[in-house]
Protein backbone atom coordinates (compact mmCIF):
# COMPACT_ATOMS: atom_id res chain seq x y z
CA UNK A 1 0.00 0.00 0.00
CA UNK A 2 1.48 3.47 -1.00
CA UNK A 3 1.95 6.30 1.79
CA UNK A 4 -0.94 8.38 0.29
CA UNK A 5 -3.21 5.38 0.14
CA UNK A 6 -3.05 5.05 4.03
CA UNK A 7 -3.33 8.77 4.21
CA UNK A 8 -6.95 8.71 2.82
CA UNK A 9 -7.99 6.17 4.68
CA UNK A 10 -7.26 7.67 7.93
CA UNK A 11 -8.84 10.78 6.51
CA UNK A 12 -11.85 8.89 6.47
CA UNK A 13 -11.44 7.63 10.22
CA UNK A 14 -12.12 11.58 11.18
CA UNK A 15 -15.61 10.93 10.54
CA UNK A 16 -16.09 8.13 12.49
CA UNK A 17 -17.25 9.24 15.92
CA UNK A 18 -19.77 11.51 13.59
CA UNK A 19 -21.30 8.60 12.20
CA UNK A 20 -21.54 6.01 15.37
CA UNK A 21 -22.09 8.75 17.99
CA UNK A 22 -24.93 10.87 17.02
CA UNK A 23 -26.45 13.48 19.02
CA UNK A 24 -29.60 11.24 20.14
CA UNK A 25 -27.12 8.89 21.53
CA UNK A 26 -24.80 11.66 23.31
CA UNK A 27 -27.53 12.86 25.91
CA UNK A 28 -30.05 15.37 25.92
CA UNK A 29 -30.08 18.61 24.81
CA UNK A 30 -29.73 20.97 28.18
CA UNK A 31 -30.02 24.37 28.61
CA UNK A 32 -29.65 25.92 32.50
CA UNK A 33 -29.62 29.44 33.97
CA UNK A 34 -29.64 30.09 37.45
CA UNK A 35 -31.22 32.95 39.66
CA UNK A 36 -29.91 33.46 43.23
CA UNK A 37 -32.77 35.21 45.33
CA UNK A 38 -33.09 36.60 48.68
CA UNK A 39 -35.31 37.61 51.39
CA UNK A 40 -34.40 39.01 54.19
CA UNK A 41 -36.93 37.93 57.10
CA UNK A 42 -37.53 40.54 59.61
CA UNK A 43 -39.50 40.16 62.62
CA UNK A 44 -42.46 42.37 63.50
CA UNK A 45 -45.68 43.21 65.65
CA UNK A 46 -48.31 44.71 64.88
CA UNK A 47 -51.46 45.96 66.28
CA UNK A 48 -54.92 46.39 64.40
CA UNK A 49 -58.71 48.03 66.39
CA UNK A 50 -61.64 45.79 65.43
CA UNK A 51 -65.20 46.46 65.72
CA UNK A 52 -66.78 44.50 69.06
CA UNK A 53 -69.73 43.17 68.18
CA UNK A 54 -70.97 45.00 71.55
CA UNK A 55 -69.57 48.41 70.69
CA UNK A 56 -69.73 50.79 68.48
CA UNK A 57 -68.73 50.18 65.02
CA UNK A 58 -65.43 51.84 63.98
CA UNK A 59 -64.03 53.79 61.33
CA UNK A 60 -61.78 52.61 59.89
CA UNK A 61 -61.62 49.23 61.88
CA UNK A 62 -58.51 46.66 61.11
CA UNK A 63 -56.49 49.26 60.68
CA UNK A 64 -53.80 50.43 63.03
CA UNK A 65 -55.47 54.29 63.02
CA UNK A 66 -59.07 54.00 63.45
CA UNK A 67 -62.01 55.88 64.64
CA UNK A 68 -64.82 55.60 67.34
CA UNK A 69 -67.42 58.02 67.43
CA UNK A 70 -69.72 57.47 70.97
CA UNK A 71 -72.11 59.74 68.94
CA UNK A 72 -74.50 62.43 71.09
CA UNK A 73 -74.15 61.54 74.67
CA UNK A 74 -75.74 63.01 77.68
CA UNK A 75 -76.73 62.07 80.92
CA UNK A 76 -80.02 61.52 80.32
CA UNK A 77 -81.85 60.41 76.67
CA UNK A 78 -81.27 58.32 74.53
CA UNK A 79 -77.36 56.67 73.32
CA UNK A 80 -76.41 55.68 70.40
CA UNK A 81 -76.29 51.91 69.17
CA UNK A 82 -73.50 49.82 71.34
CA UNK A 83 -72.89 52.65 74.11
CA UNK A 84 -74.32 52.27 77.62
CA UNK A 85 -74.30 54.69 80.16
CA UNK A 86 -72.78 53.07 83.13
CA UNK A 87 -73.08 55.79 85.84
CA UNK A 88 -75.37 58.73 86.50
CA UNK A 89 -73.66 60.93 89.22
CA UNK A 90 -73.85 64.12 90.66
CA UNK A 91 -71.00 65.76 89.76
CA UNK A 92 -70.29 63.42 86.20
CA UNK A 93 -72.21 60.49 84.24
CA UNK A 94 -70.04 57.77 82.72
CA UNK A 95 -70.53 56.46 78.65
CA UNK A 96 -69.09 53.79 77.66
CA UNK A 97 -68.64 51.04 74.80
CA UNK A 98 -66.30 48.41 73.53
CA UNK A 99 -63.63 47.60 70.84
CA UNK A 100 -61.11 45.17 70.36
CA UNK A 101 -57.82 45.23 70.07
CA UNK A 102 -56.03 42.01 67.57
CA UNK A 103 -51.96 41.97 67.92
CA UNK A 104 -50.20 39.92 65.74
CA UNK A 105 -46.34 38.78 65.69
CA UNK A 106 -43.83 37.02 63.75
CA UNK A 107 -39.93 36.11 63.95
CA UNK A 108 -40.42 36.80 67.69
CA UNK A 109 -39.90 34.14 70.57
CA UNK A 110 -42.89 35.49 72.35
CA UNK A 111 -46.20 33.73 73.57
CA UNK A 112 -47.84 36.94 74.79
CA UNK A 113 -48.03 40.88 74.68
CA UNK A 114 -48.11 43.81 77.26
CA UNK A 115 -51.00 46.51 75.58
CA UNK A 116 -50.41 50.43 77.03
CA UNK A 117 -52.50 53.28 76.28
CA UNK A 118 -51.94 57.10 77.06
CA UNK A 119 -53.72 60.15 75.68
CA UNK A 120 -52.07 62.00 72.83
CA UNK A 121 -52.71 65.19 74.28
CA UNK A 122 -54.22 66.72 77.74
CA UNK A 123 -58.17 65.53 78.02
CA UNK A 124 -60.90 68.50 77.17
CA UNK A 125 -61.85 69.93 79.89
CA UNK A 126 -64.39 68.04 81.85
CA UNK A 127 -63.80 65.19 80.21
CA UNK A 128 -62.06 61.60 81.32
CA UNK A 129 -61.02 58.22 79.37
CA UNK A 130 -60.38 55.23 80.40
CA UNK A 131 -59.88 51.74 79.40
CA UNK A 132 -60.74 48.81 81.02
CA UNK A 133 -60.91 50.51 83.94
CA UNK A 134 -57.63 52.02 83.90
CA UNK A 135 -57.74 56.05 84.01
CA UNK A 136 -55.49 57.23 80.75
CA UNK A 137 -53.43 60.63 81.16
CA UNK A 138 -50.50 61.48 78.76
CA UNK A 139 -47.98 58.85 80.28
CA UNK A 140 -48.54 55.36 79.10
CA UNK A 141 -49.95 53.01 81.42
CA UNK A 142 -50.58 49.40 81.33
CA UNK A 143 -53.77 48.03 79.99
CA UNK A 144 -52.71 44.46 79.97
CA UNK A 145 -50.04 42.25 80.37
CA UNK A 146 -50.50 39.16 79.00
CA UNK A 147 -52.40 39.61 75.61
CA UNK A 148 -52.60 36.31 73.67
CA UNK A 149 -51.29 37.06 69.54
CA UNK A 150 -53.99 36.20 66.86
CA UNK A 151 -57.20 36.99 68.41
CA UNK A 152 -59.59 40.00 68.79
CA UNK A 153 -59.14 41.14 72.67
CA UNK A 154 -62.48 43.29 73.76
CA UNK A 155 -61.28 46.20 75.88
CA UNK A 156 -63.73 48.48 77.08
CA UNK A 157 -63.82 52.48 76.30
CA UNK A 158 -65.19 54.72 79.35
CA UNK A 159 -65.57 58.45 79.06
CA UNK A 160 -66.28 60.21 82.45
CA UNK A 161 -68.02 63.70 81.64
CA UNK A 162 -68.49 66.44 84.36
CA UNK A 163 -72.18 67.43 84.67
CA UNK A 164 -71.18 70.70 85.79
CA UNK A 165 -71.62 74.01 83.05
CA UNK A 166 -69.49 74.81 80.19
CA UNK A 167 -66.98 77.44 81.80
CA UNK A 168 -67.71 76.12 85.40
CA UNK A 169 -65.23 73.25 84.60
CA UNK A 170 -67.79 71.38 82.39
CA UNK A 171 -67.04 70.08 79.00
CA UNK A 172 -68.18 72.05 75.68
CA UNK A 173 -71.48 72.04 74.55
CA UNK A 174 -72.81 71.26 71.47
CA UNK A 175 -69.64 70.52 69.31
CA UNK A 176 -67.34 67.46 69.13
CA UNK A 177 -64.98 66.80 71.74
CA UNK A 178 -62.11 64.69 70.02
CA UNK A 179 -59.30 63.39 71.77
CA UNK A 180 -56.57 60.45 70.49
CA UNK A 181 -55.46 57.85 72.48
CA UNK A 182 -52.49 56.10 72.05
CA UNK A 183 -51.81 52.31 71.96
CA UNK A 184 -48.86 50.17 72.65
CA UNK A 185 -48.55 46.33 72.55
CA UNK A 186 -44.95 44.89 73.28
CA UNK A 187 -43.91 41.38 73.34
CA UNK A 188 -42.86 39.68 76.02
CA UNK B 1 -21.75 35.16 32.58
CA UNK B 2 -23.41 36.60 29.23
CA UNK B 3 -25.05 34.45 26.75
CA UNK B 4 -24.54 34.78 23.08
CA UNK B 5 -25.46 33.13 20.34
CA UNK B 6 -22.71 30.86 20.33
CA UNK B 7 -22.27 30.66 23.98
CA UNK B 8 -25.11 29.75 24.80
CA UNK B 9 -26.19 29.36 28.36
CA UNK B 10 -23.66 26.81 30.15
CA UNK B 11 -23.95 24.01 27.24
CA UNK B 12 -21.37 24.28 24.90
CA UNK B 13 -23.58 24.57 21.75
CA UNK B 14 -21.35 23.88 18.65
CA UNK B 15 -18.72 21.49 18.81
CA UNK B 16 -16.50 21.52 15.87
CA UNK B 17 -14.03 18.37 14.79
CA UNK B 18 -12.07 20.20 11.99
CA UNK B 19 -10.04 17.16 10.48
CA UNK B 20 -7.08 19.25 8.70
CA UNK B 21 -5.19 16.36 6.59
CA UNK B 22 -2.93 16.84 3.70
CA UNK B 23 -3.83 15.45 0.88
CA UNK B 24 -2.20 14.92 -2.35
CA UNK B 25 0.75 13.79 -4.46
CA UNK B 26 3.46 13.25 -1.91
CA UNK B 27 5.81 12.33 -4.96
CA UNK B 28 7.29 16.05 -5.71
CA UNK B 29 6.80 16.75 -9.77
CA UNK B 30 8.89 18.84 -11.27
CA UNK B 31 7.98 22.83 -10.14
CA UNK B 32 4.75 22.01 -8.66
CA UNK B 33 2.96 20.63 -5.55
CA UNK B 34 -0.66 20.64 -5.13
CA UNK B 35 -2.17 19.71 -1.97
CA UNK B 36 -5.60 19.60 -0.44
CA UNK B 37 -7.33 20.50 2.51
CA UNK B 38 -10.22 18.94 3.73
CA UNK B 39 -12.34 20.32 6.64
CA UNK B 40 -14.71 18.83 8.71
CA UNK B 41 -17.41 20.49 11.06
CA UNK B 42 -20.19 18.47 12.96
CA UNK B 43 -23.16 21.29 14.19
CA UNK B 44 -24.99 19.69 17.28
CA UNK B 45 -27.87 20.94 18.56
CA UNK B 46 -28.31 23.93 21.09
CA UNK B 47 -30.73 25.69 23.26
CA UNK B 48 -30.14 28.21 25.46
CA UNK B 49 -31.84 30.02 28.22
CA UNK B 50 -31.86 33.35 29.47
CA UNK B 51 -33.75 35.06 31.89
CA UNK B 52 -35.61 38.75 31.10
CA UNK B 53 -37.42 41.27 32.86
CA UNK B 54 -40.74 41.49 32.59
CA UNK B 55 -42.66 44.45 30.67
CA UNK B 56 -44.14 45.25 33.92
CA UNK B 57 -41.08 45.28 35.30
CA UNK B 58 -41.13 48.09 38.75
CA UNK B 59 -44.67 47.60 39.19
CA UNK B 60 -45.92 45.72 42.13
CA UNK B 61 -44.86 41.59 41.15
CA UNK B 62 -42.39 42.30 39.16
CA UNK B 63 -39.05 43.01 40.23
CA UNK B 64 -35.68 44.40 38.34
CA UNK B 65 -33.40 41.01 37.74
CA UNK B 66 -29.71 41.80 38.09
CA UNK B 67 -27.78 40.85 34.98
CA UNK B 68 -31.00 40.41 32.87
CA UNK B 69 -30.94 38.94 29.63
CA UNK B 70 -28.22 36.27 30.97
CA UNK B 71 -29.09 32.55 32.47
CA UNK B 72 -27.47 34.56 35.69
CA UNK B 73 -29.62 36.83 37.52
CA UNK B 74 -30.15 38.58 40.63
CA UNK B 75 -33.28 38.80 42.52
CA UNK B 76 -33.93 41.12 45.57
CA UNK B 77 -36.85 40.49 47.64
CA UNK B 78 -36.33 43.12 50.10
CA UNK B 79 -37.00 42.80 53.76
CA UNK B 80 -40.25 41.19 54.91
CA UNK B 81 -42.31 40.54 57.96
CA UNK B 82 -45.81 38.46 59.15
CA UNK B 83 -46.70 42.07 60.37
CA UNK B 84 -45.26 44.26 58.29
CA UNK B 85 -45.25 43.69 54.47
CA UNK B 86 -42.04 44.19 52.34
CA UNK B 87 -39.72 46.99 52.24
CA UNK B 88 -39.64 46.50 48.10
CA UNK B 89 -42.80 47.96 46.39
CA UNK B 90 -42.06 45.75 43.61
CA UNK B 91 -42.66 42.70 45.15
CA UNK B 92 -45.84 41.24 46.00
CA UNK B 93 -46.53 40.17 49.75
CA UNK B 94 -49.52 38.74 51.70
CA UNK B 95 -50.43 37.18 54.39
CA UNK B 96 -51.84 33.77 53.99
CA UNK B 97 -53.67 30.89 55.23
CA UNK B 98 -52.13 29.20 58.14
CA UNK B 99 -49.96 31.93 59.76
CA UNK B 100 -47.78 32.30 56.48
CA UNK B 101 -46.79 35.17 54.44
CA UNK B 102 -45.67 35.35 50.89
CA UNK B 103 -43.18 37.24 48.79
CA UNK B 104 -43.43 36.77 45.23
CA UNK B 105 -42.59 38.47 42.34
CA UNK B 106 -42.57 37.80 38.46
CA UNK B 107 -40.16 37.27 35.36
CA UNK B 108 -40.19 35.82 32.16
CA UNK B 109 -37.65 32.47 31.06
CA UNK B 110 -36.59 32.79 27.29
CA UNK B 111 -35.39 29.19 25.51
CA UNK B 112 -34.16 29.53 22.44
CA UNK B 113 -33.47 26.77 20.03
CA UNK B 114 -30.79 26.12 17.26
CA UNK B 115 -30.33 23.44 14.62
CA UNK B 116 -32.84 21.59 16.44
CA UNK B 117 -36.01 19.33 15.38
CA UNK B 118 -37.24 19.66 19.00
CA UNK B 119 -40.89 21.13 19.18
CA UNK B 120 -41.00 22.09 22.69
CA UNK B 121 -39.00 21.91 25.55
CA UNK B 122 -39.71 20.69 29.24
CA UNK B 123 -38.86 23.37 31.91
CA UNK B 124 -37.77 22.26 35.73
CA UNK B 125 -36.40 23.71 38.27
CA UNK B 126 -34.87 23.60 41.62
CA UNK B 127 -33.36 25.12 44.76
CA UNK B 128 -29.87 24.91 46.41
CA UNK B 129 -30.37 23.93 49.26
CA UNK B 130 -32.61 23.05 51.94
CA UNK B 131 -34.87 25.88 53.07
CA UNK B 132 -35.29 26.60 56.87
CA UNK B 133 -38.27 24.81 58.38
CA UNK B 134 -41.64 26.28 57.61
CA UNK B 135 -40.32 27.98 54.57
CA UNK B 136 -41.31 26.90 51.24
CA UNK B 137 -39.65 28.40 47.71
CA UNK B 138 -41.96 28.02 44.93
CA UNK B 139 -42.57 28.85 41.08
CA UNK B 140 -45.71 29.47 40.29
CA UNK B 141 -47.15 27.42 43.14
CA UNK B 142 -45.24 24.71 42.70
CA UNK B 143 -42.96 23.73 45.62
CA UNK B 144 -38.95 23.44 44.94
CA UNK B 145 -36.76 20.95 46.31
CA UNK B 146 -33.02 20.68 46.83
CA UNK B 147 -33.35 16.90 45.72
CA UNK B 148 -34.09 16.86 42.26
CA UNK B 149 -35.52 19.11 39.52
CA UNK B 150 -39.55 19.74 39.83
CA UNK B 151 -41.45 19.99 35.93
CA UNK B 152 -42.63 23.22 35.76
CA UNK B 153 -44.16 23.09 31.94
CA UNK B 154 -44.07 19.71 29.69
CA UNK B 155 -43.91 21.70 26.28
CA UNK B 156 -43.04 25.08 26.31
CA UNK B 157 -42.49 26.93 23.15
CA UNK B 158 -38.95 28.14 22.02
CA UNK B 159 -38.71 31.78 21.74
CA UNK B 160 -41.67 32.23 23.35
CA UNK B 161 -41.28 34.46 27.18
CA UNK B 162 -42.94 32.63 29.60
CA UNK B 163 -43.65 34.32 32.44
CA UNK B 164 -42.76 32.77 36.10
CA UNK B 165 -43.54 33.71 39.58
CA UNK B 166 -40.84 32.86 42.25
CA UNK B 167 -42.87 33.13 45.21
CA UNK B 168 -41.04 32.76 49.38
CA UNK B 169 -43.87 31.60 51.78
CA UNK B 170 -42.31 32.24 55.24
CA UNK B 171 -44.22 31.10 58.63
CA UNK B 172 -44.61 33.21 61.04
CA UNK B 173 -42.55 31.84 63.77
CA UNK B 174 -39.99 32.00 61.84
CA UNK B 175 -36.94 33.69 63.44
CA UNK B 176 -35.76 36.89 61.33
CA UNK B 177 -32.43 35.45 59.18
CA UNK B 178 -32.01 36.30 55.77
CA UNK B 179 -33.04 33.45 53.22
CA UNK B 180 -31.40 32.72 49.82
CA UNK B 181 -31.50 30.32 47.50
CA UNK B 182 -30.06 29.22 43.57
CA UNK B 183 -32.57 28.28 41.46
CA UNK B 184 -31.92 26.12 38.77
CA UNK B 185 -33.96 26.65 36.07
CA UNK B 186 -33.04 23.72 33.14
CA UNK B 187 -34.68 23.54 29.89
CA UNK B 188 -34.37 20.22 28.04
CA UNK B 189 -35.50 19.69 24.52
CA UNK B 190 -38.47 17.67 24.03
Amino acid sequence: MKVHDIVRSLRWLALVPALLFPLSARGQLTASGTINATLINRNGIALVFNSDPSGVSLGGGGSSAASLNFGTIAAYGTLSSGVTRTNVGTSSFTVQTFFDIEVTQGGLNSNSYTLSARLAAAAPTGLGYGVDGVTLTTTAQNIQTNGTYNTNVQHSLSLVVSTAAPGAGGPTVGSPLTTTLNFTATSN
Amino acid sequence: MRSSPIRTGSYASLVVTVALLAQGDLKAQSGTATTHLMITAELQSSISLVFNNSPSVGSPGFCPLSNAGTNNVGLDLGAASYTGGDTLSCVNWAQLTGNYYQVSSAFEVVVTAANTNSPSYQLAAEISTAPPANVIWLVNNTTLTNTGFTTLDAADSYGTPVTKTLQVQVRRGVAAQTLSETITFQATAN
